[in-house]
């Protein structure tokens, strides 16, 4: 006979109500008590003052969501049609940046988009920027890059673009090539084959891409300081804030994180919605 | 799909993305063969980072940190995740579906809320557990539990562990359904038992999901840093948090040197498995497949079971004990752990008292002030001594904080300058050694501006509009707005705070700075990427050496002068260590030294009077007097600043919404 | 043939409070070709998977040898197994895969006089016999393949050498020619009954394909909802059908409500046809099984029935004719050609009536108005049964 499997399980249950429960509960308590460790509603209520600062969060992350699904669809499109060395080699190719740490390559990019910087001295070289101050009558000495909200975006999208693809990649590389087949068979041309049949077998990819970029651009703190420059508050740099920064209120802190969960909560409900939910994630 | 259909128009998007991807890395690698040590000007060829990064022990006991974490993380979460995932695809539909549920949450919830939580609920864990030590050592004399549990890397390991299980189990699971379900009853039915069928059939069926799995693991480990961040507490600190360190101010390029390394090593090792892979599948179907090797064999027989078992359970154990070891044992060495400013410290000095002492020294860095206290509150920061500013000592020694030092143990402290002995923050002389101190002012860059700048006024100039840096914390921008105004520093009159507050939404309203700062003035104002910034004087004197445009001043209408003291946290657990180390540093050669790489003005008065002699010895040519005045600013200069004192609690609390609300 | 190996006494399982099977009581002889025949869902995988030690029974004994195997592992059971869709391990090749089930054999180690010592089987006799099974299935020279690398005939052969080349008393079989197509299935019946008679061991094979079963095997167990319908030889079972399940089950079948008159005279559509059968109680209501090769059509006037030729099909040896008998549809295999539309009359030969008791699968099957639930099941794959293995 075999052992029931299912105990298998069992140590694990105990190591996510410990880990992952325990501390989510944790949140929840500490969001709805005050100083003094009572109940109390002031944190939720005091959310108001910070709709700018969600407003904000929720529209970069949004464009940088859009962004990454446009460039990283065709990507993956692309890489799932060609040969299976360069598959191979493409998705060594969008891990391999991950073994760079992410404040060191968006650290780079500062480099690259300061007004100083190599963005704008090879603009300057080549005379990119005369020409545009011709063009214009501007009298720019460099084009603002840095700190802008632009600048936010882009470290977004440079960071979690690789989380797009993958997902994206794994469905619609397992795609059946009959299915193709058949729709060209039933009389689909390129176009239809791909708008009627790859785009919505692929979906649970791309909203499972959706969710893995749109969560941690929502919640990112380190990017908006960095590339932001600080004058466009986020709500990862709220939060921060009030746990290691400046404004220490671990109550406020644990209020907005539990609004954010239910925001990752929702984008989940979504994704099952759509899909089985479970397969999607797959990565490498 | 079809293969190989793409157009060059497709094929020439891809290769931009892929340019996209690697610009930057590509960039980090090249200058980690700088010769400057600049981020965008290219000085020549050299292997020099490579050298100094082997020295740097901050850098390097964070790799190790990174990697020892990573491995361990990598290696439990890779058993537990495939034990986890062979118990879940085992489970009925329904619960099996909750399961996954909950496993998603580490993996879909941002990090921030996992990192916040985690830390939480260590700490709130922390605290019951010293009650109940308390009380179990209080009612048994036969085990002594310890009390006192703090954030290390412990807890750093399991939230490793923690976040990386569902990644594992993300990548078996599939697996394990793709599997034929027959195959274990097959193997059973062969003459394997249980066991011998989960690891002769199922483990070699699902080992690609488990590699896949271990490697997705392993990069998520290497690549996290807000998790760590929240959960590694005092003694531990990842690479990525060293580095988060460093953005601050200007990341060396040893840092790039190590990424390069380790990026380069991956590379080499992801091509070697591809490889080996490519190679695999072109022998393909005739591939001879290996029968197993003579150790395989040869514990196979009942001997070697038994062998194997022990060495599992050996394993295991060692790994139990490592773990246990590593999370509270570490008092087996005397340790102290510091917590003071990014690069704030000759590196040296910290090697030389562990020389002389035998004493680890765990240097750890924070943001702000204000960073420090929220890092105590909170309980992540679990340090022995702090170096805070003049008036968060009074805070900390106002909330009780604080330890009283014991004199006896710090006889340098007579080397003090009376001039520094006695401040407002610590009137009695029982908390604190000073350790260093300066000015505030303003840095601006001569080809930039039109004129030299000699008034605050300047910060809130609509001429320079996008060119100024303002400081990211409420005190500093708030003192300066009441500097211009004429009010002062310590000021608890609403509408004085207001009206500086009105100043400070003013000039950001009409666009006058470019960002708020802390430490990344250093590679702005070096870079040439803003012409104006306030901060301290020592600072400007680092700056100039990659910058000779720069100039400093500080503003006619005064400024603050600041204090920084190393401090003992009361109930921390190595204060006599604490205590060396403060008399360590508070001693002239290491006031000299200090002082050479700060820049910042010593407070011990040999080291003050002593510095320009040391400097012409050092480095053979005289010291500039402007910039010794500059470092240790003469008394006239400091008559005119004030020092910061700590604020009542309501004002404290006002601080905080205007600065949020100057956030938004 | 005459000694028993196997019984099943009493043998129940349910699975979430659904009995799969209900009260199960057989023997197997040992070097036996026993088939358990029946449509999916019918407890046949689980009455094997009990025999294999894979489930174990909610209450009822297995007995091997007289013992009770119960609680005996799949591992420590003399018995070998050819899964469905064969279950070869996909990380090794033709050759480890044969090898596997002789390299966890442990044998008393005859260098020990105590005989408590185990040891392996030494590498060349695992050889030996591997290669000696591999010749035995035709695979020779394959053994270094890797075994996604063979055809589906292949593959099976590879399965039934990685299970006969322990030595076992019991084969089972679950559906293992299932996968394969037609005529490939055709050689690899005669193979198997080649390779049973061979080997001189008991086979107990699972199928839904009553061809299959009637082809190879020496008994044949009849099962339908947990419930053994009827066992018997082949011969028996499709002249001597127990009921209208067996008898639609088991080849082509017309059954027709009828009256038992009296001994060896039963009534059909009002007309009497005299028939072998008997021990009934009089005007007994029965069914009637006419097997479509036992009518034979003859001209209106001579008929002891007249139908119309609704739909015939051309079947190579014979043509199926459907014919219309006042609204009930018959199935009739003939030499003869009939057009559609024809007024055909038919005869039956006492021998080829053959009248059961009423069951509770009477009035379900043996109408040929439409096409037969059998024609749709044949290519249903058996579900697992039973749900989730836990």
């Amino acid at each position: 006979m075999k052992p029931k499997l299912s105990r298998f399980a069992v140590p694990y249950v105990g190591w996510l109500a410990l880990f992952v429960v325990a501390p989510i509960v944790l949140v929840v308590v500490y969001a709805f008590s005050n100083d003094a460790g009572g109940f109390t509603l002031d944190n939720f209520a005091r959310m108001g003052a910070y709709a700018v600062v969600f407003g904000r969060s929720f529209k970069l992350a949004l464009i940088a969501t859009a962004v990454c699904l446009l460039i990283g669809y065709p990507v993956s499109y692309m890489m799932s049609r060609e040969g299976p060395r360069f598959q191979r080699v493409a998705m060594v190719l969008i891990m391999l940046p991950m073994w760079v740490n992410f404040l060191l390559r968006t650290y780079s990019w500062m480099s690259i988009l300061e007004n100083n910087g190599l963005l704008n001295q090879l603009f300057q070289r080549l005379g990119v920027l005369a020409l545009y101050n011709r063009l214009t009558g501007a009298e720019l000495d460099f084009f603002p890059l840095m700190n802008t909200q632009g600048a936010v975006v882009l470290g977004m999208v440079y960071n979690y673009l690789p989380f797009m693809i993958l997902p994206i990649y794994s469905v619609i590389v397992k795609l059946d090539i009959s299915l193709l087949e058949a729709a060209r068979d039933l009389g689909a041309d390129g176009l239809n084959v791909f708008r009627r049949v790859i785009l919505p077998l692929s979906l649970p990819g791309v909203l499972s891409g959706i969710t893995m970029v749109f969560v941690p651009s929502v919640s990112t703190f380190a990017i908006s300081k960095m590339l932001g420059g600080g004058t466009e508050l986020l709500l990862g740099d709220l939060i921060e804030q009030q746990f290691l920064g400046g404004a220490y209120n671990p109550q406020l802190g644990a209020a907005i994180s539990l609004v954010m969960m239910l925001i990752v909560v929702v984008c989940m409900w979504v994704m099952n919605r759509f899909g089985e939910g479970e397969e999607q994630a797959v990565m490498l | 799909m079809r293969r190989g259909t793409n157009s060059l128009f497709s094929r020439v998007f891809t290769a931009l993305v892929f340019l996209f991807l690697y610009a930057p890395i590509l960039l980090l690698i090249v200058f980690s063969f700088n010769a400057g040590n600049s981020n965008i000007v290219w000085s020549g060829f050299s292997l020099n980072w490579y050298r100094e990064l082997f020295r740097d022990r901050l850098i390097m006991q964070s790799v190790y940190t990174t990697l020892l974490v990573s491995l361990l993380a990598t290696a439990i979460a890779t058993a537990a995740g495939t034990f986890a995932a062979i118990g879940f695809y085992s489970l009925r539909r329904r619960q099996r579906a909750l399961l996954n549920t909950v496993n998603n949450i580490p993996m879909m919830n941002a990090d921030i809320v996992t990192g916040v939580a985690m830390c939480l609920f260590f700490v709130a864990f922390f605290t019951f557990w010293s009650d109940f030590a308390a009380w179990f050592n209080g009612i048994q004399g036969a085990v002594t539990l310890p009390t006192r549990l703090t954030l290390g890397f412990g807890t750093l390991l399991l939230a490793h562990v923690t976040f990386n299980i569902p990644y594992v189990i993300l990548s078996v699971g599939p697996k394990l359904r793709q599997m034929d379900k027959n195959l274990v009853d097959a193997a059973q039915d062969l003459g394997c038992t249980w066991m011998q069928a989960f690891w002769k059939v199922i483990l070699p069926e699902i080992k690609p999901g488990i590699v896949s799995g271990a490697l997705t693991a392993f990069t998520m480990s290497v690549d996290d840093f807000i998790i760590s961040y929240f959960t590694a507490g005092s003694s531990a600190s990842t690479l990525a948090m060293t580095i988060y360190g460093m953005t601050k101010k200007r990341v060396t390029p040893k840092i790039n040197a190590i990424s390069t390394l380790l990026f380069v090593i991956v590379l080499l090792l992801l091509v070697a498995v591809n490889v080996r892979e490519a190679l695999l599948e072109r022998r393909g179907a005739e591939g001879p497949r290996r029968s197993p090797g003579p150790v395989a064999r040869a514990l196979d027989t009942p001997r070697g079971r038994v062998l194997r078992r022990c060495a599992a359970g050996g394993l295991a154990a060692c790994f139990l004990a490592a773990v246990v070891l590593l999370t509270g044992a570490t008092n087996a060495q005397p340790v102290v752990n510091v917590c003071s400013w990014g690069e704030y410290i000759d590196e040296d000095l910290i090697t030389q008292f562990e020389e002389e002492t035998g004493i680890i020294v765990n240097y750890q860095t924070a943001e702000s002030n204000e960073a420090l206290y929220s890092l105590l509150k909170s309980g992540a920061g679990d340090y022995d001594v702090i170096v805070p500013s003049d008036y968060m000592i009074s805070q900390l020694i106002e909330e009780d904080m604080l330890a009283e030092l014991d004199f006896g143990n710090i006889p340098n402290y007579s080397l003090i300058s009376q001039r520094f002995k006695g401040l407002s923050y610590d009137p009695e002389e029982r908390y604190s050694v000073p350790y260093a101190w300066g000015t505030v002012g303003i840095i601006y860059n001569t080809s930039m501006v039109e004129e030299p700048i000699t008034s605050w006024s300047a910060m809130f100039d609509s001429r320079y509009a996008g060119e100024v840096l303002m400081f990211r914390n409420s005190r500093d921008a708030m003192g300066i707005a009441l500097s211009y105004l004429g009010y002062s520093l310590n000021t608890t009159d609403g509408t004085e705070l207001r009206e500086a507050f009105q100043l400070l939404q003013d000039a950001k309203n009409r666009g006058v700075y470019q960002s708020f700062v802390m430490d990344e003035i250093f590679q702005k104002l070096e870079g040439g990427n803003a012409a104006i910034g306030a901060y301290y004087a020592g600072d400007y004197l680092t700056m100039r050496e990659n910058n000779e445009d720069l100039a400093f001043v500080v503003p006619e209408e005064g400024s603050n002068w600041f204090m920084d003291a190393m401090c003992v946290l009361k109930g921390a657990p190595h204060k006599e260590e604490a205590e060396a180390w403060i008399n360590f540093i508070a001693s002239t050669e290491a006031n000299l030294k200090n002082m050479d790489y700060l820049w910042y003005g010593s407070p011990n008065q040999e080291a003050l009077e002593q510095y320009p002699a040391y400097y012409e010895e050092l480095y053979g040519e005289a010291l500039d007097p402007e910039d010794y005045a500059i470092i240790a600013a003469p008394p006239e200069v400091l008559e005119k600043c004030e020092v910061y004192l700590v604020l009542p609690m309501e004002i404290r609390k006002l601080y905080n919404d205007l600065w949020t609300e100057l956030g938004i | 043939m005459s000694k028993e190996l196997i019984r099943l006494r009493d043998l129940c399982m349910a699975y979430d409070g659904e009995l799969v099977l209900d009260h199960l009581n057989l023997y197997i002889n040992d070097k036996e070709f026993l088939t358990l025949l029946g449509p999916s869902g019918c407890g046949k995988t689980t009455t094997l998977r009990s025999i294999g030690g894979f489930a174990s029974p909610s209450s009822g004994d297995v007995l091997f040898d007289g013992v009770r195997i119960n609680d005996v592992p799949p591992y420590r059971r003399q018995i070998n197994t050819v899964f469905q869709k064969y279950a070869l391990f996909p990380h090794l090749n033709v050759y480890e895969n044969i090898a596997f089930g002789l390299r966890m054999q442990r044998r008393a180690d005859p260098g020990d006089p105590s005989g408590r010592r185990k040891t392996r089987l030494p590498e060349g006799e695992i050889r030996e016999r591997v290669m000696e099974m591999l010749e035995a299935v035709s695979l020779k020279g394959f053994e270094n393949r890797r075994t996604d690398a063979l055809s589906g005939g292949q593959q099976q052969r590879v399965a039934i050498a990685r299970a006969l080349v322990n030595r076992p008393k019991v084969l089972l079989l679950d559906e293992p020619l299932g996968a394969l197509d037609l005529k490939l299935r055709k050689d690899m019946q005669i193979e198997l009954k080649r390779i049973q008679q061979q080997v001189g061991i008991t086979f107990i094979y699972v199928t839904h394909d009553q061809e299959e079963a009637l082809t190879m095997s020496d008994t044949i167990v009849v099962m339908d909802k947990g419930t053994i319908q009827q066992i018997g030889t082949p011969e028996d079972i499709y002249n001597e059908p127990k009921n209208a399940f067996v008898a639609d089950f088991i080849g082509e079948s017309n059954i027709i409500d009828g009256v038992m008159v009296r001994d060896n005279l039963v009534q059909m559509y009002g007309r009497q046809f005299p028939c072998l059968d008997g021990g009934f109680s009089e005007n007994e209501a029965v069914d009637v099984v006419i097997r479509p090769e036992d009518i034979d059509i003859v001209p209106v006037e001579q008929g002891q029935l007249t139908g119309t030729v609704t739909n015939v099909t051309f079947k190579g040896m014979q043509y199926d004719i459907i014919v219309d008998f006042r609204g009930f549809k018959w199935l009739i295999q003939t030499t003869d050609h009939s057009p559609v539309g024809a007024r055909i009359g038919i005869k039956i030969d006492p021998d080829g009536i053959h009248v059961m008791k009423k069951s509770r699968y009477s009035g379900m099957y043996g109408d040929y108005s439409s096409f037969s639930d059998e024609y749709d099941e044949l290519d249903v794959a058996e579900p697992e049964e039973g749900g989730d293995e836990t």
